[in-house]
């Protein structure tokens, strides 16, 4: 059983990912909850190109946005929250506990220059979707040419 | 939901139909806990909606399946990738404790709470034993 499977375009991974996972299967480690695996950030998190912005989405469902903060400083994005456990549900009353818990924190590196004091971010449905703004720098730009006499 | 729940019932019962494009199906990551009054199971479903959720007992068999929407963009260019859109399916078998008639089931913020009251024992009965 496969614990991560890589898009089409990195078929080129395929085979190591593989590896990696028969490894680590191997090795039988405790945490190998399906797709969060030793060494594997969380959250995850999927990263697009519009004309005009970044877009940043991440898996977290249950989280809510008063559980959550988000910085952006020198280009690199951190985002930092807790999974708080049910109220009154004491550990040994629980019968199965998969789902991730406690304290996480995600650093990622932006891509290019973005407008940080207009990043706005939103949650649909558990994901979390962070849209930040292209400056206007590298947005491509005509530069005149004056003809000399 | 209800129109789903119906298409599911006319397709045979299968939960998932063959979608067009080849789909990742899930196993999402659940928690089970008990209360005084039964037992709370939830399940992390990023991605998926109330119009996207199927819950359906039959039998003694609690089946879970949501579809996970693409929140980007068509035109939006994939430039690294952590995971991946598909379908979240799970199954569980419901012991007698559980009362199979008033499970509940709530979504919110794509997570699934599903409430598995436990049902109550009958009373004892005394049996009258005649003597000929």
């Amino acid at each position: 059983m496969a614990l991560f499977r890589w898009g089409h375009s990195w078929d080129a991974f395929h085979d190591l990912e593989r590896e990696v996972d028969r490894l680590l299967q191997s090795v039988n480690l405790s945490l190998s909850f399906q797709g969060l695996r030793f060494g594997r950030q969380y959250p995850p998190v999927n990263l697009y190109e519009l004309p005009t912005e970044y877009l940043i989405t991440a898996e977290l469902p249950g989280v809510k946005s008063e559980e959550l903060e988000l910085t952006i400083a020198n280009g690199v994005l951190s985002m930092t929250g807790r999974h708080i456990s049910p109220e009154g549900a004491a550990e040994e009353r629980f019968r199965r506990q998969e789902r991730p818990r406690g304290v996480w924190q995600r650093s990622i590196s932006l891509p290019d220059r973005v407008k940080s004091d207009n990043l706005s971010a939103e949650f649909v449905n558990g994901i979390l979707k962070i849209h930040l703004p292209k400056a206007d720098e590298v947005k491509p730009r005509q530069i005149p040419v004056a003809f000399g006499t | 939901m209800s129109n789903e729940l119906t298409q599911t019932a006319k397709n045979g019962n299968t939960l998932a139909p063959h979608p067009p494009v080849e789909r990742h199906v899930f196993t999402p990551p659940i928690d089970i806990y008990e209360t005084d009054k039964g037992l709370i199971l939830r399940a992390d479903l990023p991605g998926v909606s109330l119009d996207t959720l199927e819950l359906q007992v039959q039998d003694n068999k609690l089946t879970l399946f949501g579809r996970m929407e693409q929140s980007v963009p068509d035109n939006a260019r994939l430039l690294h990738q952590e995971y991946e859109v598909g379908d979240f399916l799970r199954s569980f078998i419901l012991s007698d404790e559980v009362d199979h008639q008033h499970i509940a089931a709530k979504l919110i913020n794509g997570v699934l709470e599903v409430v598995l009251p436990k049902a109550d024992k009958p009373e004892p009965r005394r049996i009258q034993v005649q003597t000929t």
